[in-house]
């Protein structure tokens, strides 16, 4: 239990037994009691079993649109089917929430659907191995489902008519695999236990693998789509360690189980155990990594922008990244069975965040700024969840996947439109074009959102990370916090630097490449679909007219807004102090608040109360943040203004300037080439190994162990043979006197042996 | 019809069909393969349903089907007797024929009769070997599997057919004459200190055990090396890469599906039973060649071109994992294994079928000469994606239950665990096989698949990709279906747009006129083995559970046998470990102390 | 050769008797000792001759030579056990070799034919 009081030097850890830390030790004594009862009474509710068809619709959508694929259905259905099983999984999230509120309730519960991998071999603990299809069912749970099938709805609607040039096998195939995403995902969240959580993990990647390459005609999308692909497969290898070490020493895969061992060893003060159950942690935050896009797996993201845009939003924005964040805040428990376990996670996150701020800031493509953007802001979540603070870090993915889906549907909104540009120096003053105003004015309030200015939803799930990573004095979590603040400038200006370039400034655009389409779905001059005219050249840009989004579109591009208004309701309401906090209450009834001292405090205080004892810069740590922030967020978007809206040419005069300067001209050109990192990978690993080892590995196996080894043993007796050869001359007589010869022989043998009396 | 009756007729029914087929006019040979075929899977489907030793671990009907005296060499009876896990591997022989067969319609063109003839033939060894009991039965039937396929790759082969088929014969013919000398030296001895001959395994194993520890690995060792190269294990594989590339597609699905499961079979159901205290002795060493074949050639198939030699090679790699899991020595690990045998030949042999279907209409399997092919063949295209993942071992589909569980067992396989059975192998082989399958496996079946599947098209006779004429003619047929239907669409690409240069390509090069997608016949063919592998990956329960009591009673001596080892490596002084608690030492798994097992366990890693 | 004559001498006369007085009993000794000594001279000069003549017709003889040495081996063994199983292998040996006789020949006529030789160094087609 030292553990934990090495981990929170700062905040009162009665949990760990040194009640002297702020004299608070009653409190959170109380609250360590609440959390373990709470946790430790999961309860079996067959009742709720209708559950699993918040998985099975979704799965069952999918299955639809692939037969629609093969019966070459060429209308919208499976995307009104897809929008129906979405909303209807929604609707049943929405009723289970109702139904079994978790902030009320006295204990997570699960649901057995039916067995699964089951091998029993003994009575004994640790002579079974049990993962069934159950589910675990606490706040965090519908948390995380509430905003997974409710913006999965959305985003299938804004696909309805953004894929519509589509319709046909293509449509289905990508509702299709936007069905298996939602049941993949659903498994993760839901599942019960650890094996579940593997099965969404990879279920997700593979139909983010499918919706990279959705454009498979791209060589590279299809090397885009490879590469999430494999580079997760390298996350997943940590976290099927991390199973198997858990499976080890819990004898069980249960979350049910494995949390009320914790509970127990945590009110215990003892994590018993020997050092490889301190090793689980740290092979399951490889997965969270692999999976959440962070340092060192994170090259992988920016290139998943080759998919379409509905899906950069749906999976590689909101959701599907932030299942790292997910898995350490369901696992949280078991990440406190290692000190340093958590301090990684920060500085990983940390520096995660601001290596992809840094990459952002000198991209040209729309998407891949929103991509390394996403990046960035899950370095925040990490950082939040490494520091302690889990209700930020999960409201943070909460409010991030509400103005993230709105960015990157707003730019995808733009490239529908401007046949596929996503050049930032090619479009301009968007805001006058007919048709595109919804589209500018909701995309500022993503990018005010994702600069976190004050009393946006971001500023409160932001701060909430940055206070609690400022305010604690241990293990360099401050130099982190200021890192995070540096960052979030940096956001804001490559944020607005975008929004300055596309919305604002004078009305000046050029078509793209049509870069959804091309040939890969006949959408040729010769087929003649609506916007077909897509050939065209920077020269031809005067015939070309913007295609203006129509209902769908601008509908789920005003709901996001909303909700992403919304979604800083209770940050708000409890900045205001006016009552508790939804969010916080919602994580705090869940595993996530095992171990985690400033969450037990208090439901309704959330961060607020522990900040009270920690001052920045001489001031309540309250208010030094939010001045901190605002002056970051409007500092950097005071500086994208002065480059992007009012003298766009200083930028490249500075930038030119930059390059030209002997002592610091490497650096935009790094920033530009995202600090050669795939260039270093691809170098360290997979030429050496993939390709070299490949090649050389099949000429040894062709060449060495084939044809010298193998093929040498079959020549001996061939070599045997040759010695007699001279005796078969083909004539008769010559085999005969063989023949006689041999039978000589062993007559002679046999009277040599009757000699000696053998016989 | 009695239970041995019924098996009985399951090896006679594809005998009586091979010598209809050899009677009757070459157009009905297929017909009557087929059907044959099918009454054994039916045959098989009443046997199991009425198996009644599912969940026992026992041999039935394990009698000798002739009566005493008529056949009766010294010895050797004609046994037939089935567990849980060969009737699995039955039910899986039965299931892939008719598919393998039907899949063949088309690609077998001139001497059907000999094809489908031999193919029965080779059904009937096949189920021979799994049913037998008696050794030298099994070692019939083993052994009888090499002709059939002989002949099947030397006729009906690709180009250096001849090559492969020699090296297939010899490599496993050689391999396995080994495995029975050791038999026979085991049924000598038995013979020695009983007066009477006696083939039966259950004999053999129980006599094998009191043969003196030298003899007993000399013993285990000469069964090894024939049901290794049948596996195949690492350094003896190279036949296999040659003989599926130059099989068949029908010969390939059979080789990957069943054949080399025969390998696996023979370790667990004679080579393992028979020597526990010589097994284990040799396990870290086959554990070695496992991890090389997992990892090594899994970089071997990422420089293939030829995409039957990659998914062949893949084979090796995926039968690496297997074994692993087999040599773990626990129920986790075994039970994946003999699941492993089960997924490895659905999903291989599926692929198989579907590059063969590919094959039919392109005449290449050269991935420099294939891309983008979902523009054209998107059905296909999804079963290869589909057969793709479940050979990744993507979670929800079968190969991932059986993976899982045998990296799961390999970890699991350390001396001291609280499982009840201890192992020799333990993380670090885990780990190394885990970078292999799940690492290196994703990058060379993606690499197929983004090569052929995705991409921009280019066929040979559709053009390359620049061309628009014919590209556009048949993405549209493909793609949209603006033929009105994949037939028609096809026949205009292959006509009009395609030229002379395409007069033995796109729609099938002799008579059949192939759609340019699957047809249905081959959908037909695909489907059930897509149903199969998602219902086994989503409730593979059933299946575990009727696996289980055969592997622990495979593992009935093995315990012992490795605490013995383990106890002779200490006081040799060979392992540098902490003291090691007693196996069975009472430890809770929720909240143990200090230095439990996985400690030492674990310490493997560190040295 | 000085042992050998007077049993032979014996021996055929013990055969005579045999013959004449239709007793079945014990062989002697001596009555085995000299039809296998026949057998073995009989298949020496078969064997000889099969090695150093090249004409096919004679070699074919010289086999024939051999296959009567291995009857008389097989009488003589029999006699020897008193049981008719010998008399019996010559009856089927006698069966096959007219078989054989009537197949060489007609594949010797053949060969005749092929070459316009009898010499069997015509053919060494087998030569490696």
């Amino acid at each position: 239990m030292t553990h934990l009081a090495t981990l929170f030097p700062s905040l009162p850890s009665a949990l760990a037994g040194d009640g002297d830390a702020h004299g608070t030790a009653h409190r959170a004594a109380e609250g360590a009691a609440a959390a373990a009862t709470w946790i430790g009474g999961a309860t079996a509710h067959p009742e709720y079993s209708w559950a699993g068809w918040i998985l099975l619709l979704p799965l069952l959508s999918a299955v639809f649109c692939f037969l629609c694929g093969a019966f070459r259905v060429k209308n919208k259905l499976p995307a009104l089917v897809t929008i129906a099983a979405l909303g209807s999984a929604f609707g049943l999230v929405l009723t289970l929430y109702l139904k079994y509120d978790p902030t009320h309730a006295s204990g997570p519960m699960t649901v057995h659907l039916f067995d699964w991998i089951r091998v029993v071999w003994g009575e004994k603990p640790g002579q079974s191995f049990v993962a069934d299809w159950s589910l675990y069912i606490d706040g965090l749970t519908l948390f995380w489902m509430l905003f997974v099938t409710g913006l999965g709805t959305l985003i299938a609607i804004f696909a309805s008519e953004y894929m519509e040039s589509d319709v046909g096998g293509n449509y289905c195939r990508f509702f299709g695999a936007v069905g298996i995403f939602l049941f993949a995902m659903g498994s993760l969240v839901m599942g019960g236990n650890l094996a579940l959580l593997y099965l969404g993990w990879e279920g997700v990647g593979v139909a983010s693998y499918l919706l990279i390459g959705y454009y498979y005609g791209k060589p590279t999308a299809v090397a885009a789509a490879k590469k999430a692909f494999v580079m997760n497969r390298v996350g997943d290898l940590g976290l099927l360690v991390g199973i198997y070490l858990t499976w080890r020493h819990f004898g069980s895969i249960d979350y049910a189980t494995i949390f009320k061992a914790c509970s127990e060893t945590i009110a215990n003060g003892s994590h018993g155990g020997d050092w490889t159950k301190g090793l689980i942690p740290y092979f399951l935050m490889l997965g969270a990594f692999g999976k959440s896009a962070q340092i060192p797996l994170f090259t992988w993201l920016p290139d998943a922008m080759e998919g379409p845009t509905p899906v950069s939003a749906l999976i590689h924005a909101a959701t599907m990244v932030t299942a790292g964040v997910y898995l350490i805040a369901r696992l949280y428990p078991l990440f406190l069975l290692h000190p340093h376990a958590l301090h990684t996670v920060a500085w990983i996150g940390g520096l995660t965040a601001f290596l992809a701020a840094t990459i952002g800031m000198m991209q040209y493509d729309m998407k891949r700024v929103f991509a390394y953007s996403t990046v960035s802001q899950l370095g925040y979540m990490f950082l939040g969840l490494g520091v302690g603070t889990t209700f930020g870090a999960c409201y943070h993915v909460f409010t991030h996947a509400f103005f993230k889906a709105l960015l990157f549907l707003a730019s995808g909104a733009v490239m529908h439109g401007f046949a596929g540009q996503l050049d930032i120096r090619k479009i301009s003053g968007l805001r006058n074009v007919p048709g595109f105003k919804i589209v500018a004015w909701t995309m500022l309030i993503g990018c005010l959102w994702l600069s976190a200015l004050p009393f946006t939803a971001a500023f409160f799930s932001k701060d909430t990370i940055l206070l609690v990573a400022m305010t604690d004095e241990s293990h360099g979590n401050r130099i982190l916090a200021w890192l995070g603040l540096l960052t979030a400038l940096m956001t804001a200006y490559y944020t607005f630097r975008v929004w300055f370039r596309v919305c604002g400034g004078e009305t000046a655009y050029q078509p793209g490449d049509e870069a959804h389409g091309h040939d890969d779905h006949g959408h040729d001059a010769d087929h003649g679909h609506g916007h077909g005219h897509s050939h065209g050249h920077a020269a031809d840009a005067h015939g070309f007219h913007p295609h203006a989004p129509r209902f769908a579109i601008n509908g789920v591009l005003l709901l996001l807004a909303v909700g992403a208004i919304l979604a800083g309701l209770p940050g708000l309401i409890e900045f205001l102090k006016m009552g508790p906090n939804w969010a916080a209450e919602m994580i705090a009834a869940s595993s996530a608040t095992i171990g985690v001292p400033n969450l037990t405090e208090g439901l309704a205080g959330g961060h607020a109360e522990h900040a009270h004892h920690a001052t920045v810069l001489g001031m309540d740590g309250h208010t030094a943040m939010f001045l901190l922030s605002t002056v970051a967020g409007f500092g950097g978007i005071a500086i994208a203004a002065y480059y992007h809206l009012v003298r766009r040419r200083a930028a490249e005069t500075l930038k030119q300037a930059l390059l030209a300067n002997p002592l610091i001209g490497w650096l935009p050109r790094a920033l530009e080439n995202k600090w050669y990192v795939d260039e270093l990978y691809d170098a360290l690993f997979r030429y050496p190994i993939v390709v070299f080892g490949g090649h050389v590995l099949a000429w040894i196996d062709r060449y060495i162990l084939d044809g010298g080894i193998i093929n040498g043993i079959a020549r001996i007796p061939a070599w045997i043979g040759r010695l007699f050869q001279p005796l078969y001359n083909g004539l008769l007589q010559g085999y005969a006197i063989t023949m006689v010869g041999g039978i000589g022989l062993i007559l002679a043998w046999i009277v040599y042996v009757w000699m000696k009396g053998g016989i | 019809m009695t239970l041995s009756a019924m098996l009985l007729w399951m090896l006679l029914a594809p005998l009586v069909g091979a010598v209809a087929i050899a009677v009757s006019p070459r157009h009905l040979a297929k017909h009557i393969g087929l059907a044959s075929s099918l009454v054994v899977l039916f045959l098989s489907i009443v046997f199991a349903v009425q198996f009644p030793a599912w969940t026992t671990g026992a041999f039935v009907p394990d009698t000798n089907v002739f009566p005493d005296g008529v056949v009766s060499l010294t010895g050797v009876t004609f046994t037939l007797g089935v567990d849980s896990v060969s009737l699995l591997l039955i039910l899986l022989t039965t299931f892939l024929t008719p598919l393998a067969l039907w899949g063949s319609y088309t690609a077998i063109e001139g001497r059907e009769r000999e094809f489908y003839g031999w193919f029965l033939t080779l059904l009937s060894a096949m189920l021979l070997a799994f049913m037998a009991r008696d050794v030298i039965a099994f070692y019939v039937g083993y052994e009888f599997t090499i002709v059939p396929m002989l002949f099947l790759i030397a006729i009906f082969g690709g180009d250096d057919r001849k090559y492969a088929s020699l090296k297939f014969f010899v490599f496993t013919f050689v391999g396995s004459v080994i495995t029975l000398a050791a038999l026979v030296y085991v049924a000598s001895k038995s013979a020695e200190a009983t007066k009477v001959w006696d083939f039966s395994l259950s004999a053999l194993q129980a006599h094998a055990k009191t043969l003196s520890p030298k003899e007993q690995f000399w013993v285990f060792v000469a069964l090894m090396v024939g049901f290794c190269v049948k596996v195949p294990f690492f350094p003896v594989h190279t036949w296999l890469p040659l003989a599926h590339t130059q099989a068949p597609t029908a010969g390939s699905v059979i080789l990957a599906g069943t054949l080399l499961k025969l390998g696996t079979y023979g370790v667990y159901r004679i080579a393992l039973p028979m020597a526990p205290n010589a097994a284990v002795e040799t396990v870290g060493f086959l554990a070695i060649l496992c991890v090389i074949a997992v990892v090594a050639i899994s970089l071997v198939c990422c420089a293939q071109t030829d995409m039957k030699k990659l998914v062949a090679y893949s084979s090796v790699a995926h039968m690496g994992v297997c074994m692993l899991g087999m040599l773990s020595l626990n129920p986790l690990g075994m039970n994946g294994s003999i699941l492993y045998m089960i997924n490895h030949g659905l999903s291989t042999g599926a692929l198989f079928l579907c590059i063969g279907f590919m094959y039919e209409r392109y005449h290449t399997k050269d991935m420099d000469q294939l891309s983008g092919l979902a523009k054209v063949m998107p059905i296909w295209a999804f079963f290869v994606v589909f057969f793709t993942m479940t050979s990744v071992g993507l979670p929800g589909l079968n190969g991932f239950v059986s993976e899982f569980l045998c990296l799961m067992g390999a970890f699991a396989a350390t001396t001291h665990t609280d499982s009840g059975f201890p192992g020799l192998l333990g993380p670090k082989w885990m780990i190394v096989a885990g970078v292999g399958s799940l690492i290196f496996g994703a990058v060379y079946m993606l690499y197929m698949v983004g090569r052929v599947v995705w991409g921009p098209l280019k066929a040979p006779g559709h053009g390359d990709d620049h061309g628009h004429g014919a590209v556009a003619a048949v993405g549209h047929a493909g793609g949209h279906g603006a033929g009105q239907g994949a037939a028609s669409g096809a026949g205009s690409s292959s006509t009009t747009a395609a030229g002379p240069k395409h007069d033995d390509s796109a729609a099938g090069g002799h008579g059949h006129r192939l759609p340019t997608d699957l047809s249905a016949r081959e959908i037909a063919i695909l489907a059930p083995l897509a149903v199969i592998c998602l219902v086994i990956g989503i409730h593979p329960y059933p299946l575990l559970d009727v696996i289980t009591p055969s592997t622990k009673a495979t593992l009935a001596g093995y315990p012992e046998a490795v605490r013995d080892f383990d106890a002779t490596r200490e006081s040799r002084g060979e392992l540098a470990t902490a003291p090691a608690l007693p196996a069975d030492a009472p430890t809770t798994p929720a909240a143990t102390d200090a230095s439990t097992a996985l400690g030492s366990n674990l310490g493997v890693i560190a040295r | 050769m000085t042992t050998v004559l007077p049993s032979l001498a014996s021996g055929l006369a013990s055969v005579a008797l045999a013959a004449s007085d239709a007793v079945v009993s014990p062989a002697d000794p001596r009555l085995v000792q000299v039809a296998l000594v026949i057998s073995v001279l009989l298949f020496v000069i078969g064997l000889i001759g099969f090695l150093t003549r090249r004409n096919m017709i004679m070699m074919f003889l010289c086999t024939e030579l051999m296959l009567q040495a291995a009857c008389i081996a097989f009488v003589t063994f029999g006699r020897m056990h008193m049981n008719a199983s010998g008399q019996v292998f010559v009856i089927f040996i006698l069966t096959v070799a007219a078989a054989e006789a009537a197949l060489a020949l007609g594949l010797v006529v053949l060969l005749y034919r092929k070459r316009e030789t009898l010499s069997s160094e015509a053919w060494a087609e087998l030569k490696e």
